[in-house]
């Protein structure tokens, strides 16, 4: 039996399954940035990070040539990354935990060491690296975020639940400080996207993140693409470089964005984006450069998700540092920025904090729950009907709606 | 021959720390009563992956319990009846993984996903042309690790070994990911083939590099130090597969180190472990009678030495699998039993 000729298939690897990224100036010390990529969705303790990916976030400066409806920003050639590696453990720690040794490599070329699971972070080159388990700070009523989706109304409560309630994430932590890593750059607007990418002398692009839910919502099948109906764009979509999409799918990309997003649009009954002549949604372009926007220059804010994209589509300065923190509610913004265009009160899934709020300090993300909960892992699947299916099938959804 | 060490996967340790974590996760989801069934079936497969890379005949009975429970609690999701199926298969129940893939088809599972399911089945039954006719299209169409992989093992079993060997290359250079699980498991295969084919020096060089991608992959170790065992490396062979024979609940290896301790002249702990195998064997004998009539047969015409039953039990799996290898097993065990009886 142990010779069953069973093929082997692809296994997904939790150490480069990117969680979340968020990108904010630090609340506490001025002039720092803080890069934060969290990877392995429920983590526990024992997780650990992959000794053959590197865990990368890429900057590059942006400017906003013209506002209005459809603007889109201009990202520059300059690059400046920021790539983080890991090595197999060779030790224990006193509890018996194996213990890794990580290397963070700047734009400089310099490599700054730091050991995972260490709070102690000491500062070099104008980087402080941290590495390890830590609580996930996404925070969302998932149910009631994919009843939405699927049923194109919304259906959250006032008092929603968090799916997310307890789980755990291996997080990267990268704070910076500006001048010293970024001060060759013009300006003081960058885009930040984070990837995991193989090691090895041929890297390939694993995964990548840059706005929330771009990858599984607005290119998931919520079922009103006309143009690809099931296809399921994901695993192209990871492979592409944030920005440099290839042309082999745009046109497909394209499609999905403008009947999702239109579909979105419509949720409250009533057009906020109207499209164009040819059908293509005014945020088309905008999602299709997935990164986030962050202004240097500005001082932290807790809620500054999508603010400088809104004040770019409305054509007003932004007044916020943009980017997303650890305690923005990110999913609201989100919901509303794309319903309402900000015309209007703010959708909210009912959940505004997560299980514990990160922290203003070093290194922000809170300490892991020891106990933590069990995986959710309804929003796999790229039909949104399915995920709906999946979720009252596990009568975690009345049929009755 | 030297490979490339390309592509390079995580850790072995790593890989299976992190494989455990996940399984954690995933029972106490079941375990807090509210899993999916998505979560249900990405349990079974992530056991019955720890079974078949730890040696573990326990995880690989687990992952078959927990299929079962699955149909019954939810017969109207076609995934239920082919997470059950790929279980019925591992212990070689390949008529009710079919009919379990019917009912899945019927139920609306994704034509692809079973096609692919059914040609495993009817390469492991040995009508290698109805697997063909599914596994090159595939390729064909979609030429990614998974499709080629399969196609390179159905050539391989077709004895088709030129073809077998470009398809086991096209997989690995179409192998996207880093987890060292499915490329350990594409080496080991191919090692297998060679070691079917006598060429020893190359299933060593595949199943070498198995190990050196992850040591901790039993079946690899067990087939290594077979191979170090044929070279007269006894001391070595020995080295590897005790602690096999001790980690593990499958029979082979305790076979396998009575075989060469009782070679190199350890005739009492060759006898010892030669009687460990044979209660064992008994036992799953009872239980998964299709699944090990083969590996026992392996058992009785060695160490075993009693080649009528060899021969009893290498016809019954002849009966239920038509393959080359099972007809190979009749030939040698009747070979035996002609010689024993002269």
């Amino acid at each position: 039996m142990t010779d069953h000729n069973s093929s082997p298939r692809a296994v997904a690897e939790p150490a480069i399954d990117i969680a979340d990224v968020y990108v904010f100036p630090s609340p506490s010390r001025p002039g720092r940035l803080v890069l934060v990529l969290n990877v392995f969705p429920n983590a526990r303790q024992g997780a650990l990070f992959s000794d053959a990916a590197h865990y990368r976030f890429r900057i590059r400066p942006v400017t906003i040539p013209a506002g209005g409806p459809g603007s889109v920003f201009e990202v520059g050639s300059d690059e400046y990354d920021i790539t983080v590696a890991f090595e197999a453990p060779t030790t224990t720690d006193e509890a018996g935990n194996p213990v890794q040794e990580g290397f963070c490599t700047l734009p400089s070329g310099v490599t700054v060491a730091f050991r995972a699971n260490d709070e102690q972070a000491t500062e070099a080159f104008g980087v402080r690296v941290f590495a390890g388990l830590r609580m996930d700070p996404l925070f969302i009523d998932g149910t009631g975020y994919v009843e939405t989706l699927a049923t194109g109304r919304v259906t959250f409560q006032e008092n929603g639940t968090n799916s997310a309630e307890g789980w755990n994430i291996l997080g990267i932590v990268v704070e910076l400080d500006v001048a010293t890593v970024l001060g060759q750059a013009a300006g003081t607007l960058f885009a930040v996207a984070a990837e995991t990418v193989t090691a090895g002398k041929f890297p390939l692009r694993l995964e990548r993140f840059g706005r929330v839910f771009v990858k599984n919502q607005l290119l998931g099948e919520l079922g009103v693409d006309k143009v690809n109906q099931d296809l399921d764009l994901r695993e192209l979509y990871n492979s592409e470089d944030p920005f440099e999409l290839a042309p082999d799918y745009l046109a497909a990309y394209r499609a999905r964005l403008n009947a999702n997003l239109a579909a979105l649009d419509d949720i409250d009954g009533k057009i906020d984006w109207p499209l164009r002549p040819d059908g293509t949604h005014p945020l088309t372009e905008l999602y299709l450069g997935d990164y986030q926007v962050v202004d240097v220059a500005k001082p932290y804010a807790e809620d500054s998700y999508l603010e400088i994209e809104q004040a770019m589509q409305q054509g007003r300065a932004h007044t916020t540092s943009g980017g997303r923190s650890l305690n923005d509610d990110a999913v609201d913004t989100t919901l509303t920025f794309n319903v309402t265009a900000g015309n209007g009160p703010r959708i909210s899934d009912g959940v505004d904090q997560a299980t514990v709020r990160a922290s203003d300090d070093f290194p922000y993300l809170a300490p892991p729950n020891p106990d933590p909960a069990a995986i959710g892992g309804f929003l796999v699947p790229s039909k949104v009907a399915d995920q709906l299916a999946a979720l009252e099938a596990a009568g975690l959804v009345s049929r009755s709606r | 021959m030297t490979i490339d060490s390309e592509p390079v996967t995580t850790a072995g340790a790593i890989a299976l720390a992190n494989l455990e974590v996940r399984i954690d996760g995933y029972v106490s989801r079941v375990d807090g009563g509210r899993p999916t069934v998505g979560g249900r079936v990405e349990l079974i497969e992530l056991i019955a992956l720890r079974g078949q890379l730890l040696g573990s005949i326990g995880d690989l009975e687990q992952a078959v319990a927990l299929a079962d429970d699955l149909v019954a609690q939810v017969p109207s999701d076609a995934r239920s009846f082919v997470a059950r199926a790929r279980m019925r298969a591992v212990f070689h129940r390949f008529a009710a993984a079919l009919s379990d893939l019917d009912t899945a088809a019927a139920l609306g599972g994704g034509s692809v996903v079973l096609d692919a399911e059914r040609a495993g089945l009817y390469q492991a039954l040995g009508r290698y042309d109805e697997a063909l006719e599914i596994r090159r299209p595939a390729a064909v169409a979609n030429p990614v690790f998974s499709t080629l992989a399969a196609l390179a093992l159905l050539h391989g079993e077709r004895g088709e070994l030129d073809l077998a060997e470009s398809r086991f290359t096209a997989a690995s250079r179409h192998y996207r990911g880093t987890s060292p699980f499915p490329m350990a498991m594409l080496e080991f295969q191919r090692g297998k083939l060679w070691i079917e084919n006598d060429d020893h020096g190359r299933a060593r060089t595949w199943i070498g590099s198995a190990v050196r991608r992850l040591p901790a992959y039993v079946p690899a170790q067990g087939h290594l130090a077979e191979l170090d065992a044929d070279r007269g490396d006894t001391g070595a062979a020995i080295a590897r597969l005790r602690p096999l024979a001790l980690s593990s609940d499958d029979p082979d290896y305790a076979t396998q180190v009575a075989r060469v301790l009782s070679d190199a002249g350890h005739t009492d702990e060759a006898r010892t472990w030669r009687d460990k195998a044979e209660a064992r064997y008994d036992d799953l004998l009872a239980d998964h009678y299709a699944a090990f009539a083969d590996h026992a047969a392996e058992f009785w015409l060695t160490v075993g030495g009693d080649s009528e039953r060899a021969l009893a039990l290498a016809r019954q799996n002849l009966s239920l699998r038509q393959t080359p290898r099972a007809r190979a097993l009749v030939r040698r065990a009747s070979s035996w039993s002609v010689a024993e009886h002269r």
